[in-house]
């Protein structure tokens, strides 16, 4: 087992590679009655088409079933694994997205039972067409959900807006026609490709021993058998740098429009410290120009093109990136105009002073969110499957010079990589 | 876990030293009767005092400040508990020991102070440009809830199910009473909370307890007030209308359920009540969860809440709606049958062990631990989890089956599609 010590975080994290290739963290938090559990397949709604395991041809899924997948881990023959968790007093959930699948517990008690539970649970899956079929109304509901919110369906258009062919413009949870076609042999022919344990990590947080914790783990592994970790292949076509539409409105039943404004990413092949500092770079642009304290947000704020529900992020994985900013708007227009020409005009506006100040937040930020076991087991988890560190974040940004944010930023300035999408009131209700 | 001190009549600190956090979490409460006029005015002063004040009198000067403090949370809030209103203000900032340079945390007392006692006035009053600005983003803080079908349709069901009742007042009041706010009225309501409201003042963090109330005594200077005493609701509201159905342009229908219980916070039963509860339809082991859904796939969600404070129990879940009656029909029968006694083993014990989980879990947090804290000490007993395991542990199958007969369905509201 491995120690690796973060000094001025005051934290002390331990790794071990197990034989079967899964990946073992445990960080473990002295004064804490919690200790959060996750355990994550490198496997999202993006893996639509892949070369199966033991197979030499690529085949492309119904969408939507990475999603339907980590629903169907929760049923076995014998019930329900919610009823276990309960019974053990452990509050468990997953969830999918574009990237990963994670299952996850959190709990205060019986932490070994319920950690054997959740190692048992997602390496045994059970999966007949009767359960397939039963759990198509469920999901369909959870589609139809997504449908009625004015909110999901802005992020998703902007996103279509960008994309010609990448599968993160298909909506993770697929839809009602797509998961209509979802079968037990496809289950088994995602789960067999993608939830080999070297594809996996398992992440421990909380109020435990590490080298029992560990011990325990491993025990659990060994008396399993998985065939040899093979390398998985994933395709993806050519996705060009400039958007796929430039502009696009859906009206739906809202009082209020609402809108965003995309930036592609066209630099989507970094891993390890180059992505960590380029996508730190990037966010840390887009607070100087958009944050609260600029110059933009007072602007926009004073005349009324925004409310509190302005927002503005950066998302970047292998393959795919974009930054989304926008908000409520009566004027949603005028907002575009102004949100592009801050862009436009980004060079000028970076200064020394806001970078330092920007720069403070967000340390502040990452210290606060240390606090927090969610954050540390998600998003170590989203770094190392890039192969960054969430600990490397404080003292990168320390570093970063304002030719650095100013040259990151230009991977997502480009006059193609903007897109619009609306969502208007529909004419009806219209003020 | 609190250590409690007296800083005037009406103005209690409340410390806590814990190493647990790398941050330090403050958060101040004020606290007045809840009323329409009285939410909306507390509602866009809350706003008011966030955007500005004496030192920084623009909103982005403040926002850079707190940035340059390492990204301090500050943030003034409106929510209401009971009969109460409560403008709040929470900050929290990073401890210093974690930090290379720089020592933030007396600024941040400083900036407190600042936020709470030198307001932003203008010839005495607040800044009229600003309030009005407050004011709009509060009115559309109140119209989005249009905007999402789950929150309007739970909104909905609340104003039919207690209309006229602390229950069914926003604590950011409405579009009608914002509108009447001028900046004299706010100036009036900003002088009554720093003088006249009942105040709660919380720190949690790795900080000196000795010193930290001494320089909290000097950055809040607080009188002695006669904090008025908020009672229970006492009038006896009942539901307007058993069924109502609504219609918008959507796909997925909402059908939201308001069930009635005598049994409220800090009651004989409170703890049978919260069994009830969670064996109902509180969590993924609940009759609701596996029958609704498991069983009958009728939707993606289906679940029950309980409203200590008004003695309510809400039912929501997302349904086809064709299947309306369907679902109804199920979540009734799962109500019959707890009243009925149908009431396992296993389902007491999963819902004990997840409520005991459940509040050791929010007192991981700050802020939970603050909550709870907050709202227990007004029950007149030293809180603690053991104590309350060990009502849940003597709560029986009876105790149980007693409570759902208690319960009573008063309205259903059921928000779907034009075809439907």
């Amino acid at each position: 087992m491995k120690t690796i010590e973060f000094k001025q975080l005051d934290e002390t994290l331990f790794y071990k590679k197990l034989p079967n290739g899964l990946d073992v963290y445990i960080l473990p938090k002295k004064g804490f009655s919690k200790t959060f559990v996750t355990f994550t397949t490198k496997y999202g709604s993006i893996d639509r088409t892949f070369v199966p395991i033991g197979e030499s041809e690529a085949i492309t899924v119904p969408d939507g079933i990475a999603h339907f997948l980590e629903h169907k881990m929760f049923e076995k023959e014998d019930g329900d694994v919610f009823q276990q968790f309960s019974e053990a007093g452990a509050s468990a959930n997953a969830f999918t997205s574009f990237t990963r699948t994670a299952y996850l517990f959190s709990a205060t008690d019986h932490i070994y039972k319920s950690t054997e539970t959740l190692l048992n649970f997602v390496q045994e899956p059970y999966f007949t067409e009767k359960t397939v079929e039963k759990e198509k109304g469920i999901i369909g509901q959870e589609i139809t959900m997504y449908d009625d919110q004015a909110d999901w369906r802005l992020y998703f258009g902007a996103i279509e807006n960008m994309y010609h062919s990448h599968p993160v413009k298909i909506d993770i949870a697929g839809t009602i026609e797509s998961i209509d076609k979802i079968t037990a042999e496809h289950l088994y022919t995602c789960y067999n490709t993608f939830y080999h344990p070297s594809n996996m990590l398992l992440f421990v947080v909380g109020a435990i021993d590490p080298t029992e914790m560990m011990a325990f783990i491993e025990d659990n592994q060994n008396k399993k058998e998985f065939s040899e970790p093979v390398q998985i292949e994933r395709h993806f076509e050519e996705e060009p740098t400039c958007v796929a539409v430039k502009e696009r409105e859906l009206k739906m039943d809202v009082q209020k429009a609402k809108v965003y404004v995309g930036l592609k990413a066209k630099q989507t092949d970094l891993k390890g410290d180059e992505m960590l500092k380029h996508e730190l770079s990037v966010q840390i642009a887009l607070e100087c120009l958009y944050g609260r304290a600029s110059n933009f947000y007072t602007d926009v704020y004073e005349n009324g093109l925004i409310d509190e529900s302005f927002a503005y992020d950066f998302s970047l994985e292998k393959g795919y990136g974009f930054a989304l900013i926008g908000s409520d708007s009566a004027q949603p227009d005028q907002l575009v105009t102004k949100i592009k020409e801050v862009i436009n005009n980004a060079e000028s506006l970076l200064t020394s002073d806001s970078l330092e100040r920007v720069k403070r937040k967000k340390i502040g930020f990452y210290l606060r969110a240390l606090n927090s076991m969610e954050f540390i087991a998600n998003q170590f988890t989203r770094y190392e499957f890039n192969e960054m560190n969430l600990f490397d974040a404080v003292p990168v940004i320390e570093k970063l010079t304002l030719e650095d944010v100013t040259e990151a930023l230009k991977t997502i300035q480009g006059e193609e990589q903007q897109t619009v999408f609306k969502v208007l009131p529909s004419s009806e209700r219209a003020q | 876990m609190f250590l409690s001190t007296q800083l005037a009549e009406g103005v209690n600190l409340h410390i806590r030293q814990t190493t647990q956090f790398k941050t330090v979490s403050f958060s101040i409460k004020f606290r007045a009767p809840l009323d329409q006029q009285s939410a909306a005015e507390r509602a866009v002063l809350s706003n008011v005092l966030q955007h500005s004040n004496g030192k920084f009198k623009k909103s982005a000067e403040f926002r850079s400040y707190l940035d340059d403090l390492f990204g301090t949370v500050l943030y003034f809030d409106a929510s209401k508990r009971g009969s109460e209103h409560t403008l709040l203000l929470n900050v929290e900032t990073v401890n210093d020991q974690y930090l290379q340079q720089n020592k933030v945390f007396n600024e941040v007392l400083d900036l407190i102070n600042t936020a709470i006692f030198e307001p932003n006035l203008e010839n005495g009053t607040f800044v009229p440009s600003i309030v009005e600005r407050e004011k709009e983003m509060v009115t559309q803080r109140i119209q989005s809830i249009f905007d999402d079908k789950t929150r309007y349709a739970q909104y909905r069901l609340t104003q039919i199910l207690r209309p006229n009742h602390p229950a069914s007042i926003s604590a950011s009041g409405t579009i009608d009473t914002v509108k009447q706010i001028t900046p004299e009225s706010l100036t009036k309501t900003y002088q009554a909370m720093i003088n006249e409201d009942k105040v709660d003042i919380y720190v949690v963090g790795d900080i000196d307890v000795e010193a930290v109330q001494k320089k909290l005594t000097e950055a809040l200077p607080f009188k002695d007030r006669k904090a008025k005493e908020t009672q229970q609701d006492t009038n006896e509201s009942k539901a307007e209308k058993e069924y109502t159905k609504e219609q918008q342009e959507m796909k997925q229908g909402k059908l939201h359920i308001g069930f009635s219980t005598p049994v409220r916070f800090g009651d004989e039963d409170y703890a049978k009540m919260q069994i009830f509860n969670g064996v109902f339809g509180g969590y993924a082991h609940s009759k609701l969860f596996m029958n609704v859904r498991e069983k009958e796939s009728l939707a993606y969600y289906a679940s029950s809440s309980y409203n200590s404070q008004y003695g309510l129990v809400y039912v929501v879940s997302g349904i086809e709606p064709s299947n309306e009656k369907k679902a109804t029909d199920v979540i009734k029968e799962q109500l019959e049958a707890m009243k009925n006694g149908e009431i396992t083993d296993l389902e007491l014990t999963q819902t004990k062990a997840m409520l005991v989980n459940q509040l050791k879990e929010t007192l991981d947090l700050a802020r939970g631990q603050i909550e709870i804290y907050d709202q227990y000490k007004d029950l007149g007993e030293t809180f603690s989890v053991d104590t309350w395991k060990e009502r849940w542990d003597q709560v029986t199958k009876e105790d149980v089956q007693k409570m759902a007969s208690q319960v009573q369905l008063e309205a259903v509201y059921f928000l779907c599609g034009k075809e439907a």
